[in-house]
């Protein structure tokens, strides 16, 4: 057992008692208190060691909010819901909604109906730091799309965490049929902060979501969260994921499908130098029939970075006429990097047409000799190149905001990282 | 069709009969005295009892591993026999003539003649029968070319310097839960050594058959290339049909020292269980072989027995350029669980990997591949290519797949795929169109599947293997 | 030869098949045209035996034997070939393993004995060369990676190879272009014979002037509305499959 956790359920039986949310974090917390602390034998943390999480000090101070900006995404038009240290900073009562949204927060009322069947049973229990975050919650929204409404101005929900504190915020989106609408989970943490954001998303029969989640955490920055999707009937869901590394940042996406005929887009990247670390896990629920996925992940590993990347697919029986497929391809640029991948296929049914592939490499030296021919520098050609293999996701992202935004926001990035 | 393509594969198991021989057994039990008495028998130096009793009580402090898709009930290690030998053995016959006839018989049975005037010209073979060795055949043939070609625990006398050198090099005492139990109280298998610079002149196998009731085979084999040299091995084992599980833990230890070739081949038939599940070997064995340098080590096997298969045989590319193959096609049926696959650890500069996996699940059976392939940090230039392909027949199976990559070199390459299919109403409807009936339509299907690893069998042994297997691969070979 | 005798039959509950009747004799030719959807190649995979294909009424004789009570590969023994439209790949088993299993299987139905390795072999070079296939092709796996001019091409070496009496070409002739069109039917005239019939399913007048029909029957609705000599295909070829309207009009 472990002495953080210790901490955490002590911090978490001192929350308040009273109201919906309290009853949830006291059944949660139930369960917490018979999770065993992950070893290096736990699967889930094969590559990931959680020292840096046991060493954390307490917190004693609830800590400043004012101190952090939000980031910008220049041209993007979007309503922004902010977390900031762990508290809800946007009045949600001065939001400007378009027809057919409603927003509340997580201890209301309102949100208590919403929320009935939905927070806590999209997320799949065996997430540790979910139940972590189901435990210590405070701060939350609640997103309803209603029935056929289609939202197109983005909903972009800010985590921002600096210095010494804690931010275990939540959210939960539910996009009745036939409506559709455009989430963004940004998520940014710098110094020795802690965040745990876990999403809950319900699409249901013929609605759709373009999703995206930035996990861009830094530094000495702690993360550890996940997103979690159910999908009904001929649902359609497109996620584009960015992680960078810190010291610890874990992110877990669910996706299942309890009905026929949905589909999900997935792409993930990441790219990562220095000392950090990214681990990204994905586990892709096919209970019912008929349904698509594509999922593509691609990093970049330099200097001293690990990456970790585990895929897994399952098909349940019954799952007949699924197609799955899964991609991931890395690219580790220096000596002293890590690149960890496993993905996975665990198959009951026959009909199916299920395929992964996972590839680590080098630049590829013909195509970089044909760089070099046309009288491109070395290192030069070797950016494009290791570029390019990003910008081919990036280039399938649906807001042009976005797309521009991370490809400056990856260039930079990339142009720091040391090319051989 | 998915019914046909069932029956099609549900054949008899052929190596199912029991022989009736006398055999000495011990009780059932584990401890440090049924150890010591198991020493004795075979009369073996104090440092091998020691090497045993470290072996046992490093077990003692271990854990059954339980990250493997399988599921079975805890097994009760008290309950097992660990020393099981036809009385006629005792005598230690010193020709094949003093061998008990009926044990000659067994292996008629099984199409491995032991008169060497009746066998494949070109292959010897060792008979392990439960806990001893039977007969190992052409062994002064082998001897004029300097190989050693042996049973272990007679290896232990002549050759004490390079088994005690060897023995564990490989797979350690504490390796894992059944390389320890195998280290504390395995019984005989082979011993190989081929001298510098020799291409052994023939094919070596190993037949294991488990005959007694209620015994485990724990079978320890040990192959030495030193430089230069080359050998390819095969290994066959079938038991009786019995309604009891029976364990069978194996350590299997490969030097490959510079510029050495080692091919070992496995067809594995032990007793897969009836269809209900009952019954039925659980397999658990280690394999793992060190390739020093520009050396070469090829695993080929073939998997359809066994109510539980848990193998991973291994490779560890320790020198530069050296090479490691993994060909496996395992067929899974009734209800018998199989997960296997390899490792593959480059650590030197250049090395190279192949891996090609091809799954077959039928009925109510669960089939997983599980790799490992490691690019270590002063691997340089190294390279893997790994195909895993599964083909599912029926609705009731499972297919499964987990490859573990994990790369800390910049200069190394590695590639990993994988597939899923079935055989298709298309395909049948073609091949009988063409007038073959569905039973050949399917044999011939799941053959072209496994094609790119039976090509890997030696030819010689393909044919044995067919005749082991009684599977019907006819035209899978060339 | 092949007696059919008022066949209906349905595909997923659906009758496609409606009433049909044929007379192919010892040797004859026959060409059956129609639209699309009229149910050319369900007439090939209800005679074959394909699965899904169920027969509700009618009947269908080869040589005398009821060929709708036997299984796929029991026609197939008896001399039922059918060229694929569109041939499945199996990969990993090739053409040759194939070829000789179903060659031999034939064989034993006909009370000859198995051919021997060097024998087989050599049939199957000539029949390669017959259709322009270079030889590497038996080696490789069943139309594993073909175009689809060689599928087509090498559905004819095997008919080549197993000398049936009935061959029934489903659009043997779709995606070619004319050199391999020419190939194909002179794989197909090298076979004609006296005691070797055809049945020639075709969209297009255009494999019929390479292979000379004897008759010619337009099968539209499940039916044969028209039977006639070359003469008729020339016809549909200069007037499209229209005048039907005005067939079943008048019918």
């Amino acid at each position: 057992m472990s002495q953080w956790l210790d901490q955490v359920i002590e911090q978490a039986a001192n929350l308040p008692a009273e109201g919906w949310l309290a009853q949830q974090r006291h059944m949660s917390l139930a369960k917490l208190k018979n999770r065993r602390w992950p070893s290096r034998k736990t699967e889930a943390w094969r590559y990931t060691s959680l020292s840096p999480i046991e060493k954390r000090q307490p917190l004693t101070e609830t800590s400043d909010t004012a101190t952090v900006a939000v980031p910008n995404i220049n041209g993007l038009d979007c309503i922004d819901l902010v977390f900031s240290q762990g508290q809800l900073v946007s009045e949600l009562s001065s939001v400007c909604l378009p027809e057919g949204v409603r927003v509340f927060s997580l201890n209301s009322a309102d949100a208590r109906e919403l929320a009935d069947g939905r927070f806590t049973a999209i997320k799949p229990e065996r997430h540790l730091f979910g139940l972590i975050n189901d435990s210590l919650i405070e701060a939350g929204v609640v997103i309803h799309i209603a029935e056929g409404v289609k939202v197109k101005q983005p909903i972009r929900i800010v985590n921002v965490t600096s210095g010494h504190a804690d931010n275990h915020s939540r959210l939960l989106v539910s996009v009745a049929q036939r409506a559709s609408a455009v989430i963004i989970e940004h998520g940014e943490g710098v110094d020795d902060s802690m965040n745990t954001a876990f999403s809950e998303f319900d699409i249901a029969a013929e609605a759709s979501l373009e999703h995206y989640r930035f996990a861009l955490f830094t530094d000495s920055a702690l993360h550890a969260g996940g997103s979690h999707f159910r999908l009904a009937d001929s649902s359609y869901l497109n996620s584009t994921i960015l992680g960078f590394g810190s010291k610890l940042s874990r992110l877990d996406v669910d996706v299942e499908y309890t009905g026929e005929n949905a589909n999900a887009d997935i792409n993930a990247m990441y790219l990562l130098a220095e000392g950090e670390n990214f681990d990204f896990q994905s586990c892709i629920e096919h209970a019912v029939p008929h349904c698509t996925t594509d999922e593509k992940v691609r990093g970049i590993v330099g200097d001293k970075a690990k990456a970790n990347f585990n895929g897994r697919i399952h098909i349940h029986r019954h799952a007949q006429k699924t197609l799955a497929e899964l991609n991931n391809r890395n690219l580790l640029l220096s000596r002293g990097g890590q690149i960890n991948t496993k993905p996975e296929l665990e198959i009951y049914a026959d009909d199916v047409k299920c395929a992964h592939g996972a590839t680590i490499a080098e630049i590829e030296e013909r195509a970089l000799y044909y760089l070099l021919s046309r009288g491109i520098s070395r290192s030069q050609a070797l950016i494009m190149l290791n570029f390019g293999f990003i910008q081919e996701l990036i280039n399938e992202i649906n807001n042009e905001a976005i797309r521009e935004w991370m490809t400056e926001l990856l260039r930079t990035r990339f142009a720091r990282m040391e090319v051989k | 069709m998915t019914e046909q393509i069932e029956q099609a594969l549900s054949r008899q198991y052929e190596a199912g009969f029991v022989s009736e021989i006398e055999s000495e057994t011990f009780e059932a039990g584990l401890n440090e005295d049924i150890i010591r008495r198991l020493s004795a028998m075979k009369n073996e130096p104090e440092w091998m009892l020691e090497w045993r009793l470290k072996a046992y009580r490093t077990w003692l402090e271990m854990d059954d591993p339980d990250w493997a898709h399988l599921d079975y009930p805890p097994i009760d290690y008290q309950a097992v026999s660990y020393y099981s030998a036809p009385k006629s053995m005792k005598d230690k016959p010193k020709s094949l003539d003093e061998v008990d006839p009926e044990l000659l018989r067994t292996y008629e049975k099984l199409g491995i003649p032991l008169h060497e005037q009746e066998m494949l010209a070109g292959v010897a073979v060792d008979a392990v029968f439960d806990s001893v060795s039977v007969v190992t055949t052409f062994r002064e043939k082998l001897e004029e070319a300097g190989v050693i070609f042996c049973p272990i625990s007679e290896a232990v006398h002549k050759y004490p310097e390079l088994v005690k050198k060897y023995l564990g090099s490989v797979v350690p005492r504490s390796d894992n839960y059944f390389a320890a139990l195998n280290s504390a109280v395995f019984t005989d298998g082979s011993f190989v050594y081929i001298p510098k610079g020799v291409r052994c002149p023939m094919e070596l196998s190993t037949y294991f058959r488990i005959n007694e009731q209620n015994t485990g085979q724990f079978e320890r084999t040990l192959i030495v290339a030193d430089e230069g040299s080359y050998v390819s091995y095969l290994e066959g084992c079938t038991a009786p049909q019995r309604d009891e599980n029976q364990l069978h833990a194996a350590v299997v230890e490969l030097v490959a020292l510079d510029d050495a070739k080692i091919k070992y081949s496995t067809v594995q038939n032990w007793y897969p269980g009836d269809e209900q599940g009952r019954g039925g070997i659980y397999n658990f064995v280690t394999k793992r072989g060190i390739c020093h340098t520009n050396a070469k080590i090829s695993w080929t096997q073939v998997e359809t027995g066994s109510a539980i298969t848990w193998k991973y045989p291994s490779c560890v590319l320790k020198g530069d350029n050296s090479v490691g193959e993994f060909y496996s096609v395992a067929l899974t049926r009734g209800r018998q669980q199989a997960d296997t696959g390899t490792k593959m650890i480059h650590l030197g500069k250049n090395t190279r990997s192949t891996i090609i996996s091809k799954g077959i699940s039928a009925r109510d059976s669960n089939n997983a591949y599980r790799g490992l392939v490691q690019m270590g940090p002063k691997a340089d230039g190294a390279r893997n290519f790994t195909q895993c392909d599964s083909l599912l027949i029926g609705d009731q199976c499972g297919a499964h797949t987990f490859p573990y990559i994990e790369s800390r070199n910049p200069s190394a390459i590695v590639e990993h795929e994988a597939t899923t299919s079935k055989v298709s109403d298309e395909q049948m409807f073609l091949c009988q169109q063409r007038g073959l009936d569905p039973e050949k339509a399917v044999s011939m299907i799941v053959n072209g599947f496994c094609k790119e690893v039976f090509k890997e069998l030696p030819m010689e042994f393909a044919v044995e293997a067919g005749k082991l297997l009684e599977i019907s691969l006819e035209g899978s070979v060339g | 030869m092949l007696s059919i005798k008022n066949l209906t039959a349905s595909v997923e509950e659906k009758t496609i098949l409606k009433g049909l009747n044929l007379e192919v004799k010892p040797g004859e030719v026959h060409a059956i045209m129609g639209p699309n959807g009229a149910g050319k190649s369900t007439l090939g995979y209800v005679l074959s035996g394909r699965e899904g294909y169920e027969v509700e009424s009618g009947g269908a004789e080869l040589n005398g034997k009821d060929l709708l009570d036997m299984d796929i590969e029991e026609r197939a023994r008896e001399g039922l070939f059918l060229a694929f439209q569109y041939p499945v790949e199996i990969p990993g088993v090739s053409n040759m393993e194939f070829m000789k299993e179903s060659v031999n299987a034939i064989r034993e139905q006909r009370g000859e004995e198995p051919l021997s390795a060097a024998e087989f072999l050599k049939k199957a070079k000539e029949a390669c060369k017959q259709v322009h296939l270079p030889l590497d092709f038996l080696k490789r796996g069943v139309n594993e990676g073909f175009s689809g001019g060689e599928k087509k091409r090498n559905e004819i070496m095997q008919m080549i190879l197993l000398q049936p009496t009935l061959c029934i070409l489903d659009e043997s002739d779709s995606g070619l272009d004319i050199d391999a069109l020419q190939v194909v039917a002179e794989g197909v005239n090298s076979q004609r014979s006296e005691d070797r019939s055809f049945i020639v399913v075709t969209h297009y007048q255009r494999l019929l002037d390479y292979i000379k029909p004897d008759f010619v029957h337009i099968l539209a609705d499940g039916k044969i509305v028209k039977s006639g000599d070359a003469s008729l295909a020339l016809e549909v070829e200069s007037e499209g499959y229209a005048f039907l309207n005005k067939v079943e009009a008048t019918a």
